[in-house]
């Protein structure tokens, strides 16, 4: 579904991703895993579409279509959800008004009538009871003092309206105790499914024992530099990210 | 030129005028303004805003009212509420536009010209002694020109129920219009009153319309104060309101700027008493050429006071906006808490923001805090919302739309926020 063929991108003329090769088929689940600096958000924010990122070299095709033509709007309603490491706060847009046009926007796009007021809040009420939501959030305007945990949960109750292909996680763990990340992954568990793809962004592996991933990749320098299965992430969580390190520049030579 | 058809309009109003000490008030009122002139931008408060279109204007006051001055009024929202309204055409009172539901031996609501008279202890109570003539222009003017206005007395313990709407009409059908309408809102200790202050225009000419407003808010009242400007076509609107509050007050005045070619307002709150609060909101969208200037002021004259300030604005095309918000903490005033904010945002390289906020604190205990931004749209929110399947130019109304409507929405009158959120959508 997802192929990312060599991508190299950069910032700012600094050179961040340098060939990623990732092919991602429904419903698997693909973490990456990576040192600070390896590259990890920056994936993550050329695949959702900023525009301060530049890619140098590479393609990126989801369902054959060239991904990295598209506006972020367009990702969006192809298919793509990213949620965000640090969702920003929008005061004044409620939660509830936020959804409802996001949807209709995806479905205006697909040639479909936008959906019935009443039927809306319906599928609202049935996706909050699903991922346990408080039913106080949806008046609230978006993210507006809402704690780190709270945050990340609205992020995965998005993700349950949006209903997307391909999910990405961008280190969704990151600030979260042990309570609160339990909380994130029930929610992500449920959304599992044959037709829709993961990727979870990760410093640590503690997350990947809750969401427990079909592959694990590591990224080191803007490469995947080791792939394997769920066990791989095990490894690393024993040996830390030197023992890849030196793995690769004893390859280098 | 303007300053010609002024002094041979108070000539005339002289020679008919009764004798009296109201006629000596405007006589000085008028030296005054002579003595002063219009204001220019040479002078400090008016340093960016132009006046030469009035002043070498040619401009009349006539009161002949036109028919389709009524279809206008009745396709307002004010002609749907529930409400006191009262409706001003050219700074003239029209009783069969007008409609008082709530008056009493205790609620006076009605024109100032009939009630001068018929009110005559509180009129000559208050007014006159909470704008000063001295030093300003406009307001000397307006005292010795004024034609009608509003005359607002709410007695002691009383809850006006519905709101009092001040409709002022300036219709330039026919010619250039000049109204002076001068307004006196009382409301006395422990009552309750909303008013609303609401200016539309009408007719391919220009208008300009000079407005005093004195407001008296008694010790424990509360009043609900909200100015909506919306003059279509060539309009030029100068408004000075003096708020005189005493202690244990609460006021919230909204002051939404939606259209004309140049808006000046003043608006001065003298807080007279202790623990009282003063809230002062503000919104203006601005476009094509349009001028709009917001100059407050706050006097912190006693202790224990809270005043909070947020004015917004949303500029576009080669608009102009200033806003100047002026803070005096008292020598006497300790423990204010005093809060000013003014957040801009700027649509286009050419809208201009002219932003200046002005603390004297006399006091030592005190907390002040002023802030001013001017930027574009924050890219943050709008990639977030885009990342949702939100294209781009719903994404910057969404996000205009909740810059606006959260001070559209301090006012506290639901169909009025209703609609003014529509025509705030339509604008952006």
């Amino acid at each position: 579904m997802l192929e990312i063929k060599d991508l190299k991108a950069e910032i700012e003329g600094k050179k961040i991703l340098n060939g990623i090769n990732l092919v991602i088929n429904p419903g698997e689940v693909h973490a990456i895993m990576g040192p600070n600096g390896a590259g990890k958000s920056t994936l993550s924010a050329v695949l959702a579409g900023r525009a301060d990122y530049t890619v140098t070299g590479g393609e990126v095709t989801l369902n054959g279509k060239d991904l990295l033509e598209l506006s972020p709007e367009d990702r969006a309603r192809e298919g793509v959800f990213l949620a965000f490491q640090y969702p920003v706060e929008i005061p004044g847009v409620s939660t509830t008004n936020f959804l409802k046009t996001a949807i209709n926007e995806k479905r205006k796009y697909h040639g479909q009538e936008p959906m019935e007021a009443t039927d809306f809040l319906k599928f609202m009420r049935e996706k909050m009871e699903q991922m346990e939501m408080d039913k106080s959030l949806t008046s609230r305007s978006l993210n507006e003092g809402f704690s780190g945990g709270e945050k990340k949960r609205n992020e995965v109750f998005q993700m349950a309206m949006l209903e997307p292909t391909l999910a990405i996680l961008d280190e969704t763990d990151s600030g979260l105790d042990i309570d609160a990340l339990k909380l994130v992954s029930n929610g992500v568990n449920k959304l599992r499914s044959p037709e829709r793809s993961f990727v979870v962004i990760t410093h640590y592996q503690r997350l990947l024992d809750y969401i427990v991933p079909d592959f694990v990749h590591v990224l080191y320098k803007g490469r995947i530099v080791k792939s394997g299965d769920a066990s791989l992430a095990k490894e690393l969580e024993a040996k830390g990210y030197d023992w890849i390190k030196e793995e690769v520049e004893a390859n280098a030579q | 030129m303007l300053l010609e058809t002024l002094k041979n309009d108070f000539n005339q109003y002289k020679a008919q005028a009764e004798k009296g000490s109201f006629l000596e008030l405007r006589e000085q009122a008028f030296a005054e303004f002579e003595g002063l002139g219009f204001p220019t931008t040479k002078h400090e408060e008016w340093k960016y805003t132009n006046l030469k279109q009035i002043t070498e204007g040619k401009f009349n006051t006539t009161c002949i009212i036109n028919p389709e001055v009524k279809t206008l009024v009745n396709s307002l929202v004010y002609a749907t509420l529930k409400a006191n309204l009262l409706v001003f055409v050219n700074g003239t009172f029209v009783s069969e536009l007008s409609i008082v539901i709530e008056a009493d031996n205790a609620i006076a609501i009605g024109s100032l010209a009939a009630m001068r008279h018929t009110h005559k202890e509180t009129f000559e109570k208050h007014f006159g002694k909470y704008a000063s003539n001295q030093n300003q222009a406009l307001t000397a003017l307006n005292t010795a020109l004024l034609s009608d206005g509003a005359f607002v007395h709410v007695a002691p313990n009383k809850t006006v129920a519905n709101p009092i709407i001040i409709l002022n009409i300036t219709d330039a059908s026919e010619l250039n219009v000049l109204a002076q309408p001068r307004n006196l809102i009382v409301v006395d200790a422990n009552s309750t009153a909303t008013i609303v202050e609401a200016y539309h225009a009408t007719g391919t000419n220009a208008s300009f319309i000079n407005v005093v407003t004195e407001t008296y808010v008694g010790e424990n009242a509360h009043l609900e104060h909200y100015k909506i400007q919306q003059q279509a076509g060539e309009s030029y609107q100068t408004n000075f309101n003096q708020i005189f509050q005493e202690g244990n007050t609460n006021i919230n005045h909204v002051t939404l700027t939606l259209d004309g070619t140049m808006v000046r307002n003043n608006l001065h709150y003298f807080m007279n008493g202790q623990n009282s609060n003063s809230l002062l909101y503000g919104l203006y969208i601005t476009d094509t050429n349009d001028f709009v200037d917001n100059h407050t002021r706050v006097d912190h004259a006693k202790p224990n006071c809270f005043s909070d300030e947020k004015y917004k604005g949303i500029l576009k095309d080669k608009s102009t906006a200033v806003f100047n918000g002026k803070i005096m903490v008292h020598l006497d005033a300790q423990k204010t808490n005093a809060y000013q904010r003014n957040q801009n945002i700027l649509l286009s390289d050419d809208a201009t923001i002219n932003t200046k906020p002005q603390l004297e604190i006399f006091a030592d205990d005190v907390k002040c805090t002023h802030g001013a931004t001017i930027g574009q749209m924050n890219e943050e929110q709008m990639f977030y919302l885009r990342s949702r399947g939100i294209p781009e130019n719903e994404a910057r109304k969404l996000l205009l739309n909740a810059f606006a409507d959260d001070i559209a929405e301090k006012i506290k009158i639901p169909e009025l926020v209703a609609l003014l959120e529509q025509q705030i959508d339509q604008k952006l």
